[in-house]
C-alpha cells in the first residue's frame, strides 16, 4: 500500500486537489428548480451569497490584493515624483546637459499638469453632474480589476465603512457603469454591465421596446430577449427602465451600435449596445446611495416656490368657481329668444288626460335680412298668393316670435317647384343662391 | 529533437528559490493581473498567476509542487472575480500538473520552448475554464477565442521577459 502512494502520489495529489475545487463548485453553483426555471434543463445559477455577506475565501482574496492596489493607486504621484526627482539629481551632476535636463522636466511637468488639468476637468464635471442629480450619491475612485478576461469587475476605494452596500447603483457622469456586489470595510466589488453574469433593466428611447441588458463573450452590454423589430436602428438612445430597483430611471446607458439576430432563436435579437460611459478606462465614480430624492438648496427654493404658486393657483380657481355659484343664484336666468316656448305652452293634455310630452323641435334657421323667392320656406306661403312674381316675403307674424311651425305640406311641394321652374326664366338665376342659408 | 530532451544533470535538477521567491512573486503577479487592465483597458492580454504558475512547475520539476502552486494562485484569482470559487482553481491545477510533468522530460531553458509552453498552456487554461463553466456548472457561457488567442500570446510574449528575470532569482549552489 505504501509503494502504492508513493508511486502515483503526483497524481493522486492532483485528483485529491481537483475533487476539492470540484466539490466546492458543486456547492456554489445551484441549478434552478424546473418549476422556478420555466422550463427543463433551463442554465444553472450562480448563488454565491444571499446578500448578506460575502465568501470568506473571497474576503481573503480581497484583502490581500486590494491594499496593494490601493497603495499603487496612492502613491502614484508620490513615486512618480520621487523618478523625477532622481533623474533630475542625477542629471544636475552633468552640467553639460543642464540646458537639455531643463527642458525635459519642463515636458515632464507640462504633461503632468496637463494630466492634473484633465482629472480636475474630470471631477469638475462629476461635481457639477452629482450637485445636479437628485439622488444621494458617493464619490469614488477606481483601484483596480478582477484580472480576469471572463470577470468584468472593478474595485473601488469605498467599502461598508462608507455606507456602501450591495446592489447600490454605480454610474458616471456619462452613464451607468455597473452596481455594487461584495462590500469589503474598505473596498467593494463592482460588477459591471459588460459582464455576461450582469442585468440591467432597460428601455429604447424611441421605440421604448423594454429588455434586459447584460454582456456577451466580446465584453460589449447587450438588449437580450427581444423580438425581431425594424424599427430598432443603430443610434437609437438607450436609458435605464427603473424597473429592477437598482438603477433610477432614465439614466443614459449607451446608443444602439448593431442588431443582431440572436443565433439560438431565430425571431429574437440582440441589439449591441455602445455603453454611454467608457468602462474601459474608469477612474471615478459615483454609488448612488440612496435612491430618495436629494435635493440642493436652490432646487428645495424652486420646488417651495413652485408648490406656492400652485397653491395659490388653485385658491384662486375654487374662488372664481364660489363668486360663478353666488352669480348664477342672484341673477335670473338668461333665456334664448329663439328658444322654444315656456313648457308650459308645451305640454298638451291628451285624450286621456294625461299630458303628452311635447314633439321635438327642429331648429329653425334665422329669418334672412332680404328674402328673396330662394329662401326655403317662403315660396310655399306665396304659392297661394302671389306665386307669378316669384318673391318670397316673409311672414311677420311667424318669423317674429320664433316659434316652429310646420310647412304645409302643399307649400313644400311648391318649394319644389321654384327650384326646378324652368317656365319662369325671367327670374330664374343661373345658379342657386341658397344653398349656403339652408342649414 | 535531440536538443529537446534532457541529457546532463545539469539539465535535470531541481531549481530551487528563496522562501520569499515563493511568496512575493505570485502575489505581485496577483497584484498587477488585477491592477494592470486599469492602464491597458481591453488590451489586457495576460494571465500573469498562469506564467507564475508554469514557471515554477516547469523550474521545481514537482508535479505536488506544481498543482498546489496552480490551485493556490488560481484560486486566489478565483477570488478577485465574481464568479464560482474554483473555476481558475481547476483551470490552474491542470496546467501546474502538466508544466511539471513536461520539465521532467524536457529542456525547458529553450526560450522558443518557453514561448510555445506558455502558448500552449494559456490556451489549455481557456478550454479547462470552458468546459468547467459550460458541461461541468452548466452556466450559459459564451467565449471569444480571438481574445483567447491573444492573450495566449500576450502570455507567451510575456514569458519571454519575465522567464529570464526570474531565473535570475534561484538559489545557487
Amino acid at each position: 500500500m505504501e509503494s502504492f502512494f508513493s508511486r502515483y502520489r503526483n497524481l493522486i495529489v492532483l485528483l485529491a486537489v481537483l475533487l476539492a475545487q470540484v466539490i466546492g463548485l458543486a456547492v456554489q453553483v445551484r441549478k434552478p428548480l424546473v418549476a422556478a426555471a420555466g422550463a427543463a434543463g433551463g442554465p444553472a445559477v450562480h448563488q454565491t451569497k444571499d446578500g448578506r455577506g460575502v465568501l470568506l475565501i473571497r474576503l481573503w482574496a480581497a484583502s490581500l490584493v486590494t491594499p496593494f492596489e490601493r497603495a499603487i493607486h496612492g502613491s502614484g504621484e508620490g513615486l512618480n515624483g520621487w523618478w523625477n526627482e532622481y533623474v533630475d539629481l542625477r542629471h544636475v551632476k552633468d552640467q553639460n546637459k543642464d540646458l537639455q535636463q531643463t527642458i525635459d522636466r519642463l515636458r515632464l511637468e507640462q504633461a503632468e499638469l496637463r494630466e492634473d488639468a484633465l482629472q480636475g476637468q474630470r471631477l469638475q464635471a462629476l461635481v457639477k453632474f452629482r450637485q445636479n442629480y437628485i439622488y444621494q450619491t458617493l464619490p469614488a475612485q477606481v483601484i483596480g480589476t478582477s484580472g480576469s478576461r471572463q470577470s468584468h469587475v472593478i474595485y473601488i476605494d469605498r467599502g461598508a465603512l462608507d455606507g456602501l452596500a450591495p446592489d447600490m447603483a454605480v454610474i458616471t457622469g456619462d452613464g451607468i457603469v455597473g452596481k455594487v456586489r461584495d462590500v469589503f470595510p474598505h473596498t467593494a466589488q463592482v460588477l459591471m454591465i459588460n459582464d455576461q453574469t450582469s442585468g440591467a433593466g432597460v428601455i429604447l428611447e424611441t421605440t421604448r421596446i423594454r429588455g434586459i441588458l447584460r454582456g456577451n463573450a466580446g465584453g460589449q452590454p447587450q438588449v437580450i430577449n427581444i423580438i425581431a423589430d425594424q424599427r430598432i436602428q443603430p443610434g437609437e438612445h438607450v436609458l435605464t427602465a427603473g424597473g429592477d430597483q437598482i438603477f433610477p430611471r432614465g439614466l443614459p446607458v449607451g446608443v444602439v451600435e448593431k442588431v443582431q439576430q440572436d443565433p439560438e432563436r431565430g425571431s429574437f435579437i440582440n441589439v449591441i449596445v455602445k455603453p454611454a460611459a467608457d468602462l474601459q478606462h474608469l477612474d471615478e465614480v459615483l454609488v448612488v446611495t440612496s435612491l430618495d430624492a436629494h435635493l440642493s438648496p436652490q432646487q428645495q427654493a424652486d420646488l417651495q416656490t413652485s408648490e406656492e404658486l400652485k397653491g395659490a393657483e388653485a385658491a384662486a380657481d375654487a374662488e372664481r368657481k364660489k363668486a360663478a355659484a353666488e352669480m348664477e343664484e342672484r341673477l335670473p336666468g338668461l333665456k334664448d329668444p329663439n328658444a322654444p316656448n315656456a313648457p308650459a305652452a308645451a305640454t298638451v293634455i291628451g285624450p286621456d288626460g294625461k299630458p303628452v310630452p311635447a314633439p321635438p323641435v327642429t331648429p329653425k334657421p334665422l329669418p334672412a335680412a332680404h328674402a328673396d323667392r330662394f329662401t326655403p320656406g317662403v315660396a310655399g306661403s306665396n304659392a297661394t298668393s302671389g306665386a307669378d312674381s316669384g318673391l318670397d316675403v316673409p311672414d311677420a307674424s311667424t318669423e317674429g316670435n320664433g316659434a316652429a311651425k310646420p310647412p304645409a305640406p302643399k307649400s313644400q311641394s311648391n318649394a319644389g317647384q321654384v327650384k326646378s321652374a324652368p317656365a319662369k326664366p325671367q327670374t330664374t338665376p343661373k345658379t342657386p343662391q341658397f344653398s349656403g342659408r339652408v342649414q | 529533437m535531440q536538443a529537446l530532451i534532457p541529457d546532463y544533470r545539469r539539465d535535470l535538477e531541481i531549481r530551487r528559490y528563496p522562501i520569499y521567491v515563493y511568496v512575493l512573486v505570485p502575489l505581485v503577479a496577483l497584484v498587477l493581473q488585477a491592477w494592470l487592465p486599469r492602464l491597458l483597458g481591453r488590451f489586457a492580454y495576460m494571465d500573469l498567476p498562469l506564467l507564475v504558475t508554469v514557471y515554477f512547475a516547469l523550474n521545481r520539476r514537482s508535479p505536488v509542487h506544481g498543482t498546489l502552486l496552480g490551485m493556490v494562485l488560481g484560486v486566489a484569482e478565483d477570488g478577485l472575480t465574481q464568479g464560482a470559487i474554483g473555476i481558475h482553481g481547476i483551470a490552474n491545477t491542470i496546467c501546474g500538473f502538466l508544466a511539471a510533468s513536461i520539465g521532467i522530460r524536457i529542456v525547458v531553458e529553450n526560450n522558443l520552448i518557453r514561448m510555445v509552453l506558455n502558448f500552449a498552456f494559456t490556451l489549455l487554461s481557456s478550454a479547462t475554464m470552458l468546459f468547467i463553466m459550460r458541461a461541468l456548472l452548466g452556466l450559459g457561457w459564451q467565449t471569444n477565442w480571438l481574445d483567447e488567442v491573444l492573450r495566449a500570446s500576450g502570455n507567451a510574449a510575456i514569458g519571454l521577459v519575465l522567464f529570464p528575470l526570474l531565473d535570475r532569482t534561484q538559489m545557487r549552489d
